[in-house]
């Protein structure tokens, strides 16, 4: 149920009282009477500190770069010590290849000696 | 004085390790002042180590490398020093005795011994036998104007020394495998 009479009334006070009205003539000056001679201003501060908020957000950023760091690191020092291991295997697979080649040639020699048939003088000992 | 006795002790423990030598692995000199007199040098030094990084890094497909890595498989070094010179014995013959006397310790035994006065020319191979098999093998050869010292350690299997023939020149030298016994007639 609605009751018309008494809300239209409320309205009517609230628009009477909420009604612009000039401010009276001497309003400036009492203001500026009322202001403190020395006004200072007034420091306003937010809550988290500077180092608060360093240490709030500036240490996990800096753990998580030190760990970006580290692991790109990490990386580049195994593909390094990869590709040292690598050019060590293959110098010393061609050092191996050499020494074969010098053994199988002194054998060949020891199998020349040994196959040849015993000289007419004694100039040759074989045992 | 106990105290002095407990370290020295103790340092010998400590440093008998990187002293120790494999079964089968001669002391041959670097020659390090003979690669400057030398017309032509090869010094290879290839640990345990150093041998399982070459084994890896050679190639299956080339039969000579497959062969190489077929017999590298059991060893646990290879020691190579070969000189040659423009004059006759530029090098110290003292240094070659020295490792010829090594081979004369008991263990090791002459397969091959070859001699020519008229060539001035000396080859010996050694072949250190344990427990049946050859764990080490050594070749030492002169001349006047070139020596070699060869010094493989490990596990030599002989059979495969035979599968490298044609491979690298190298000759049959009538190594004998133990034959497997005939069957017998029932």
């Amino acid at each position: 149920m609605k009751l018309p009479n008494s809300n239209e009334h409320f309205e009517d006070e609230l628009r009477r009282a909420l009604r612009p009205v000039d401010a009276p003539e001497d309003f400036t000056e009492r203001l500026m009477r009322a202001l403190p001679a020395d006004a200072k201003p007034v420091l306003i501060s937010s809550n988290i500190a500077p180092r608060a908020r360093a240490r709030q957000f500036g240490i996990p950023a800096a753990l998580a770069a030190s760990l970006l760091v580290a692991v790109m690191l990490g990386k580049h020092v195994a593909v390094e010590r990869e590709q040292i291991a690598e050019q060590q295997g293959r110098e010393a697979s061609l050092k191996l290849m050499q020494a074969l080649r010098v053994t199988s040639q002194k054998l060949d020699i020891a199998y020349q000696a040994v196959q040849s048939p015993p000289p007419a003088a004694a100039e040759e000992n074989r045992s | 004085m106990n105290a002095r006795v407990v370290l020295t002790l103790t340092a010998l423990l400590i440093a008998g390790p990187a002293f120790a030598q494999s079964k089968g692995q001669l002391r041959i000199p670097e020659f390090a002042a003979l690669a400057d007199k030398a017309s032509e040098s090869v010094n290879v030094t290839l640990d345990s180590q150093l041998l399982g990084m070459a084994c890896r890094f050679l190639n299956a497909q080339d039969p000579e490398q497959a062969a190489a890595k077929k017999l590298c498989t059991g060893l646990t070094g290879i020691y190579v020093r070969h000189f040659e010179f423009d004059e006759d014995f530029a090098y110290p013959k003292v240094d070659i005795d020295g490792v010829r006397r090594q081979v004369s310790a008991p263990g090791w035994s002459r397969i091959v011994g070859a001699r020519s006065n008229k060539e001035n020319t000396n080859v010996d191979v050694f072949v250190l036998i344990d427990g049946g098999k050859a764990q080490g093998m050594s070749i030492i050869a002169s001349e006047p104007r070139e020596f070699t010292i060869v010094n493989i350690v490990g596990s030599i299997d002989l059979e495969q020394l035979h599968d490298l023939e044609g491979k690298f020149s190298i000759p049959n030298l009538e190594i004998e495998t133990a034959k497997k016994p005939a069957p017998k007639k029932p």
